[in-house]
């Protein structure tokens, strides 16, 4: 490395070869590898490229800073305490710190930077994984091809690496590089490192900002080997319980690898036998295989885990990584379904049979030799899946999964009525009230419970039960019967936005005619059910924003009807324009989704990509009115991909229960300095507006997040008539919600022009009230380069 | 132990620092006692008897109200005035000694909550306990707070109605 850095400063001529101390020259052994060094110039960088090429922890650290310092972290301590190494337990409260020294600001920083870096490891080491395999597979020189209308292939990696993609090869210069990276962030957790809530926070963007481009790399290698949709219109694939033909062999994949299920489909069309079993899957894993192939189907989101595999409709259950239950293999045994699993992220203490015969795995398996099997081979999971769940379908259609209903009455008599089934549920719910009803034959409140994934099936109440009810199988039996309604649609994932799409709505969405992008991502722990997400969808989709989705998010808005009948896919078109509703694909998909917000900055506004990150994200912060959504967000994956989101400058919006996160990124309306910019058109600091006003957000409700979504839509850059239609969008909802126009509208009015008609006389009313003078609109904002003191804040 | 002074969500038992039981009494005392008080209404009680109560008692002692989640709509349209804000942002104001307060004229001295969604209200109380030592805490939910400062105890809705009558009168 030393070798190469000299190498580079010769070349840009920071000082000559003779230069050098004589020290260098007269030290032994220096091998000057020609090759390698070359290797090290990536011969595709344009000499025009910006200044953090393979950004080390620090290099973006004073970016990080400038947004640090408008949206400071806000911390919601979970635990008062510090228990990671044995100095401890350390009290942090009323200013203690640990015997390390830490205090609780920076406790809760280094346990978000842990959980980004968790999140973050665990999309990379599935890019890992599935880059591996598909070199092994289709080769290295695989060309990175995404078709005419996309030339921007990797927006990510081009900003951070300098690197265009050739082949799948090239891809795992990137990997390469975020390992290390992941290395030192970790590693800054140990004790007696990072001392700093600031810092912690910094390295814990840049963990989010390597989860970006760990998620770029292994869609991008899926998407070009495997075949799937690059971002052309997509077809609707099946969704829902009710959509699985329970009287065929069935197979169900879990989580996030879509390998093993490609392997299942390659074998199923290898022997013929598409027709003879039934492959779904759940989570993300689901919607990948439906890229691959859009017969398979797709159960639900995670919060159908436990209740599907309760149901036993399955026999054999495959799972590869993310988001499993670690119980997985006790709930599939109790209705004696195969577990296969298939990657070194969970073994649950299976015997490793990936180099054995398929005969000899298949015999173990249907014969309950074994409880159950690792497969590290996807193609040999293919096999193994079908053949045996061929064999044991059959035996396993008359074993009793569920009790009936007269055995739920029965058992419900036990119910010692304690209540605290309602004190450890995540959101409350009352099962007690439904055991009371089950008691009488009623079952009314366990029907309210299971539609809508009111109830998402964790399981806490069933650990809790004090006569050990068996709670969520008596939830699944009582919706059984709604299983065969459960029949819906969602339009399989289609990977990138295009670049003629981008070419398209790039001027619209930044001078605000398209009032936004509006992104529904994550998870299903949702406070509320999972229509709030489809529902906050729809909202947005009859006001003219771009909605993109991904993961269960996607799911769960394909969960939901009209009036009519149709769901949100079959009512929108899946293009990346407005009232568009484009399903990229899985969690790793979501990476096209900051993509996109890229390729406005690179082909709408001419930014250069390659080592430009800073410049990059201070546009989209200032001009893009983009939202990311994880309304039910739960995971450490979550984390990482909202803190990644946030260092591009796109605000997110998260359920209650992100607030268990610990850290949000809150701006202050009321410090007016905090919202300066630095106008590069003008050439002067200005005074701003609080937009977007925070950059990551919880909201109590969905009537808070959905006005509060719209409102994170403002950019300072949209014209009059783009502020006119979001301010209107804006006050439309709030009323709708608060009964009100919104009591600080006077921020977001720059001039008069910007009011909407239609509340023109109402909003007059409320500027003069609070002395409202018109303000300068900004036309090139900026968080870089203050050079200049406060100049101007009105005309 | 007392299951009334179990946290309502027993995990979120947080550490050594627990809210003390208060009943309305003592509610009444640290009201009283206080200078400049701030009661945060959530939405988990809209229009409901509890509501009214809580109104109530804001009126008795003439402390101005923020609403959170959607709860402004639900108190507007019974002609109760507040200010709505979100359920962070009100706590991100409140841990900044310097804020102004509802009023302008101070940061406030004590926050009564209210209707909030449990967990979340826990942790926003939990961020108060840690950064706010200007402020105390009170929460007159029928659910016991642990993060609080005071907390009124797990009750069922009857006796907490009564909890609320007590101090509104």
């Amino acid at each position: 490395m030393q070798l190469i850095k000299i190498y580079g400063d010769i070349l840009e001529n920071k000082f000559k070869a003779k230069e050098l101390k004589d020290d260098f020259w007269k030290s032994k052994e220096i091998k000057i590898i020609t090759g390698n060094i070359v290797d090290e110039t990536p011969e595709d960088v344009p000499e025009s490229a910006g200044p953090t090429l393979k950004p080390n922890v620090t290099d973006l650290r004073e970016w990080d800073m400038k947004l640090l310092e408008r949206y400071e972290p806000f911390y919601a301590p979970f635990c008062d305490m510090c228990c990671l190494c044995t100095y401890g337990k350390c009290d942090l409260t009323e200013g203690k710190k640990g015997a390390c020294g830490i205090d609780i600001e920076a406790q809760q920083a280094r346990t978000v930077l842990l959980a980004c870096c968790i999140g973050s490891a665990a999309h990379s080491g599935h890019a890992r994984h599935l880059l591996e395999y598909l070199i092994d597979k289709h080769g290295k020189e695989l060309p990175i091809d995404l078709g005419m209308n996309i030339d921007i292939e990797a927006p990510i990696m081009r900003v951070v690496l300098g690197k265009h993609p050739k082949n799948l090869g090239d891809l795992k210069d990137g990997l390469n590089y975020l390992e290390e990276q992941m290395v030192h962030l970790l590693s800054a957790c140990h004790t007696g490192q990072e001392g700093k809530s600031v810092d912690f926070e910094s390295k814990a963007l840049h963990a989010g900002l390597m989860d970006n481009l760990g998620k770029e790399i292994g869609d991008l290698a899926q998407i070009v080997a495997l075949n799937m949709p690059k971002g052309e219109d997509a077809p609707l694939v099946e969704l829902g319980m009710g959509s699985v033909k329970k009287e065929k062999p069935i197979v169900l994949c879990i989580g996030h690898n879509v390998a093993p299920g490609a392997g299942i489909i390659d074998y199923m069309e290898d022997q013929e036998l598409e027709d003879d079993v039934e492959v779904c899957g759940i989570c993300c894993a689901a919607l990948d295989i439906t890229r691959y192939n859009s017969r398979a189907k797709v159960v639900g989101p995670m919060s159908k885990q436990l209740k599907f595999v309760r149901s036993g409709v399955a026999d054999v259950v495959v799972v590869d990584e993310q988001c499993v239950r670690t119980d997985i293999l006790e709930e599939a045994r109790k209705n004696r379904a195969c577990v296969i699993t298939t990657t070194d992220k969970i073994c649950l203490g299976l015997p490793d049979m990936t180099h054995a015969d398929p005969d000899i795995i298949v015999r173990k398996l249907v014969n309950d030799e074994v409880e159950g099997v690792l497969i590290q081979d996807p193609d040999k999971v293919g096999e193994v899946a079908t053949r045996v769940a061929l064999k044991i379908s059959k035996e396993r259609k008359s074993i009793k999964k569920l009790p009936n209903l007269e055995e739920i009455q029965e058992m419900s008599k036990e119910c010692t009525q304690c209540g605290w089934c309602i004190r450890v549920c995540p959101n409350s719910l009352n099962m007690k009230e439904a055991v009371e009803g089950a008691m009488e034959s009623n079952f009314t409140k366990f029907q309210e419970l299971y539609e809508n994934d009111v109830c998402y099936t964790c399981g806490r109440c069933e650990q809790e039960c004090e006569v050990d009810l068996p709670l969520i199988s008596m939830l699944t039996k009582v919706g059984e019967h709604y299983v065969k309604n459960e029949k819906y649609n969602v339009r399989a994932g289609r990977g990138p936005v295009q670049d003629v799409e981008i070419r398209r709505v790039g001027a619209p969405l930044v001078l605000g005619d398209i009032p936004g992008v509006i992104a529904f991502v994550g998870c299903s722990n949702y406070p509320e059910g999972a229509d709030d997400v489809a529902k906050m969808a729809e909202e947005f989709l009859e006001r003219n924003y771009i909605v993109v989705t991904s993961g269960c998010g996607a799911m769960s808005i394909g969960e939901y009807r009209d009036e009519e009948g149709k769901t949100l896919y079959e009512r929108y078109s899946g293009d990346f324009d407005a009232k568009g509703l484009v399903n990229v694909g899985s969690c790793v998909s979501n990476a096209h989704i900051p993509g996109a917000c890229i390729k406005i900055a690179n082909i709408f506004a001419k930014k250069p990509l390659e080592g430009n990150f800073q410049e990059i994200a201070d546009y989209i912060l200032n001009r893009v009115g983009a939202c990311g959504v994880a309304w039910g967000a739960f995971s450490q994956k979550a984390a990482a991909i909202a803190t990644g989101i946030n260092r591009w400058g796109i605000p997110v919006v998260v359920g209650p229960h992100g607030t268990k996160y610990r850290r949000l990124f809150l701006g202050r309306a009321d410090k007016t300095e905090k919202w300066r910019v630095n106008d590069l058109r003008a050439g002067k600091v200005m005074e701003g507006e609080p937009a977007p006003e925070h950059l990551l957000y919880a909201a109590e409700n969905r009537e808070e997040a959905t006005v509060a979504i719209v409102k994170l839509c403002i950019r300072p850059t949209d014209t009059t008539k783009g502020r006119q239609i979001k301010l209107n969008n804006y006050i439309d909802l709030h009323k709708k919600y608060f009964g009100t126009i919104p009591h600080d509208i006077y921020k977001f009015v720059r001039t008069e022009k910007d009011i909407p008609i239609t509340y023109k006389k109402e909003v007059l009313k409320i500027l003069e009230d609070d002395e409202w003078e018109p303000k300068a609109i900004l036309q090139e904002p900026s968080l870089m380069d203050f050079k200049e003191e406060i100049v101007s804040g009105g005309k | 132990m007392d299951e009334r002074v179990i946290p309502w969500q027993p995990t979120v038992i947080a550490g050594p620092k627990q809210a003390l039981l208060v009943t309305p009494e003592t509610a009444e005392m640290m009201i009283q006692k206080a200078k400049r008080p701030l009661l945060v209404i959530g939405p988990l009680i809209n229009d409901s008897p509890a509501q009214t109560l809580s109104t109530k008692i804001a009126e008795k002692w003439d402390i101005p109200m923020v609403s959170t989640g959607d709860a402004f709509k639900s108190l507007s349209e019974a002609d109760v005035q507040s200010r709505a804000y979100g359920l962070v942002e009100i706590v991100n104001l409140l841990k900044d000694p310097d804020w102004e307060g509802l009023k302008g004229d101070g940061q406030h001295d004590l926050v009564l909550f209210v209707g909030v969604l449990y967990y979340m209200g826990s942790q926003g109380l939990s961020t108060l306990k840690h950064f706010a030592p200007h402020i105390k805490t009170l929460t007159i939910c029928r659910f016991f707070h642990s993060n609080a400062d005071a907390s009124f105890p797990n009750m069922n809705e009857g006796e907490w109605l009564k909890y609320l009558e007590k101090l509104a009168k």
